[in-house]
């Protein structure tokens, strides 16, 4: 007999309507209170928290995207170089204020996502991998830019609306890399970045 | 292992550094999680549901296996199945071997431990790249993790900047936490992003997707799978939930209990390997589901401990751990939680002292997220180890004395009062020593008796 079929058969086969009793567990799951009239405030106040530490910038339409980027850049030197990802809707703006970098350096640059939803309650940011959207120049980089659209944020985790299809990776994302191993001091930027800016457009 | 713990016991109670170190950490942590939890209103209805759904889920575990696999293999993962540790090893192994892989990144994952993974890679001849900066800390001084959070929260800072200066080619310059994290920064990073295969665990098995979630606060364990050619991913078989949402309700329990943060930095759900047009992720993903004595938990008496979450709030809260440290334990799982574990996992017989290295204060029972009841497991082993006849021969008959008195009350009323006045003989208010108790007063005074026995008092009161 296979593992497979030794392990299976010591478990029972279940009885009863599993689905239903799955869902019962989650009937009004108790969850930390996020004000639904306040959710921008609410999100902003969670980005600033201490394990959090993202800085937050807020922007009128995405036109005015690269000059909020450059901005940010700017206040570091030397100036960071920046990673685009091949998503045509940043593509399509005018980066001229801004150093690209194409390949994404292996440590000490920037680079910037593109997040399908924003979490008021934890201050995470949702991002998903897919053609337009690689994974790994979010966590070379020192400096993480994330850009979201106002609208899409929500309050619980919950809220988030579930993909068609799950991409390869969905991750969220609620700091920067960050470690407390050795003798249970904080220090940023373990292995990937040391900061996080976050860009809400609308 | 049974002499072994008394012994390492001592030698940790005898070491000054390690108590500086363990209290560090385990403090800050327990500080940090009564923060949390007391922002989080409903925390103790949320713990009962955290438990509900653990418990749900044991119980219709084959249901959620088959469920979880289907789903998995329709994303393009490859699933394993393992019932032993060596089983669970050797389907790695021979994963790394059919990858051609030279080196693995590995992010830290307690099943890993427990399946003994980085001795059968070594076996192998397949260089091992731990990520996590503790398990790079403790593989560097070849150790052992011990805590499942903080593996190596028994080092001070000057051992690991020893470490450090040894091992690493451009170490830190100056003495400083955030400069030795810099140093590991620089050395880790060229050997994650060389590895032929990465290997996590996960947190999380999503019945409904076939995701595997992931969390660490590093990012160690993204850089590790994402960057090879190959993931393979590690399992218990207890680590299912049914979908998304019953995984966030745990994930908020498990990052507060843990850390005390609302949720882990990064979280992240993998769902098979790189589809076609992505930029990065592996080309082959494979899950193994490990057993390795989960279905004889659940069938003996321990289903409850199949809801553990890993979080560690057990050991920060335990009087006996924050005296002794981990490495004393001897097991993969230290604390309370090891301690019940570590009789199902290396046998009750080499493992007997650590069920009774517990003062069933229940502390760590008030503070597990999924309402373990740990006292009353330890007292299960205690219970079974006298069946088995594993206690000591002193033990034995000091107890079988005992309850032989106790059957009698007049006897016992007669031996209490006779203690007493001889009691009274070794001191006037305290007592430094009695004759044939020295192992227990060579460290304790204890108050002398005063006046009678309380049934004595108790009897002249109903006059």
């Amino acid at each position: 007999m296979s593992a497979r079929d030794a392990i299976l058969r010591r478990l029972d086969t279940n009885s009863g309507d599993v689905a239903a009793e799955a869902r019962a567990l989650l009937a009004l799951p108790e969850r930390p209170a996020v004000d639904a009239r306040a959710l921008i405030e609410t999100f902003a106040e969670r980005l600033s928290a201490p394990g959090v530490a993202a800085s937050l910038d807020r922007i009128e339409s995405v036109e005015q995207l690269p000059g909020a980027v450059a901005a940010y850049l700017g206040t570091y030197a030397p100036v960071p170089a920046l990673y685009l990802p091949p998503d045509p809707a940043v593509q399509r703006l005018d980066w001229s204020s801004v150093a690209l970098d194409a390949a994404c350096a292996v440590d000490g640059g920037a680079a910037l996502a593109v997040a399908s939803a924003a979490v008021a309650e934890t201050g995470s940011l949702v991002l998903d991998t897919a053609p337009t959207a690689p994974m790994l120049p979010n966590f070379l980089a020192l400096h993480h830019l994330v850009v979201v659209r106002a609208k899409t944020l929500v309050a619980h985790l919950e809220d988030v609306p579930a993909p068609a299809t799950m991409p390869r990776a969905r991750y969220w994302v609620t700091g920067v890399s960050g470690t407390t191993d050795i003798e249970g001091q904080y220090v940023r930027g373990a292995h990937g970045p040391r900061f996080l800016h976050v860009i809400l457009i609308g | 292992m049974n002499a072994g713990f008394k012994l390492r016991a001592a030698e940790a109670l005898a070491d000054p550094l390690l108590k500086v170190a363990v209290e560090r950490t385990a403090g800050t942590a327990e500080a940090k999680r009564a923060t949390a939890v007391a922002a989080f209103d409903a925390f103790e209805a949320a713990r009962t549901r955290a438990a509900a759904i653990k418990d749900h889920v044991i119980a219709h575990l084959g249901h959620y296996l088959e469920q979880f696999e289907a789903n998995a293999i329709a994303a393009g993962a490859q699933v394993h199945w393992a019932e032993t540790a060596d089983d669970a090893c050797r389907i790695v192994v021979d994963l790394c071997r059919r990858a051609g892989a030279k080196s693995v990144a590995r992010s830290k994952s307690m099943l890993g431990e427990e399946i003994g993974l980085p001795h059968a890679l070594a076996e192998a001849g397949i260089e091992r790249v731990e990520t996590d900066l503790a398990e790079h800390i403790i593989q560097l001084a070849g150790e052992r993790p011990s805590h499942i959070v903080w593996p190596a929260m028994h080092k001070t800072r000057e051992q690991v900047s020893d470490l450090f200066r040894a091992r690493h080619a451009e170490p830190h310059a100056e003495e400083t936490i955030t400069a030795m994290a810099e140093s590991a920064r620089r050395h880790l990073r060229t050997a994650m992003l060389g590895a032929d295969v990465g290997i996590s665990g996960a947190n999380f098995l999503v019945a409904d997707t076939g995701a595997v979630c992931t969390v660490t606060n590093e990012g160690n364990a993204e850089l590790s799978v994402v960057p090879p050619r190959v993931h393979i991913v590690t399992a218990g078989i207890e680590k299912l939930v049914p979908s998304m949402d019953h995984a966030i309700h745990l994930l908020r329990m498990l990052a507060r209990s843990a850390t005390g943060a609302p949720l882990t930095q990064y979280t992240t759900f993998y769902t098979g390997p790189k589809r076609a047009r992505d930029l990065d992720g592996p080309e082959e993903m494979h899950i193994v589901l490990v057993d390795n004595g989960r279905t004889k938990m659940r069938d003996e008496g321990l289903a409850e401990m199949l809801r553990c979450i890993r979080c560690g709030a057990c050991m920060n809260h335990c009087v006996v751990f924050r005296q002794i440290g981990g490495h004393a334990y001897g097991g993969t799982y230290p604390g309370p939680m090891g301690a019940v574990l570590t009789p199902t996992l290396d046998g009750l017989a080499a493992s007997r002292d650590l069920p009774q290295a517990c003062t069933m204060n229940g502390k760590c029972q008030e503070v597990c997220p999924v309402r373990i009841p740990l006292p009353t497991l330890l007292r299960g082993w205690r219970e079974k180890s006298w069946r088995e006849g594993l206690e000591p021969v002193s033990t034995r008959s000091a107890v079988r004395l005992w309850a032989w008195v106790a059957r009698r009350p007049w006897l016992y009323r007669l031996s209490a009062r006779m203690a007493v006045r001889a009691m009274c003989l070794f001191g006037r208010r305290w007592i430094a020593a009695i004759p044939l108790a020295g192992a227990w007063t060579r460290h304790r005074d204890l108050p002398a008796p005063q006046g009678r026995t309380f049934m004595d008092q108790y009897r002249r009161r109903q006059r």
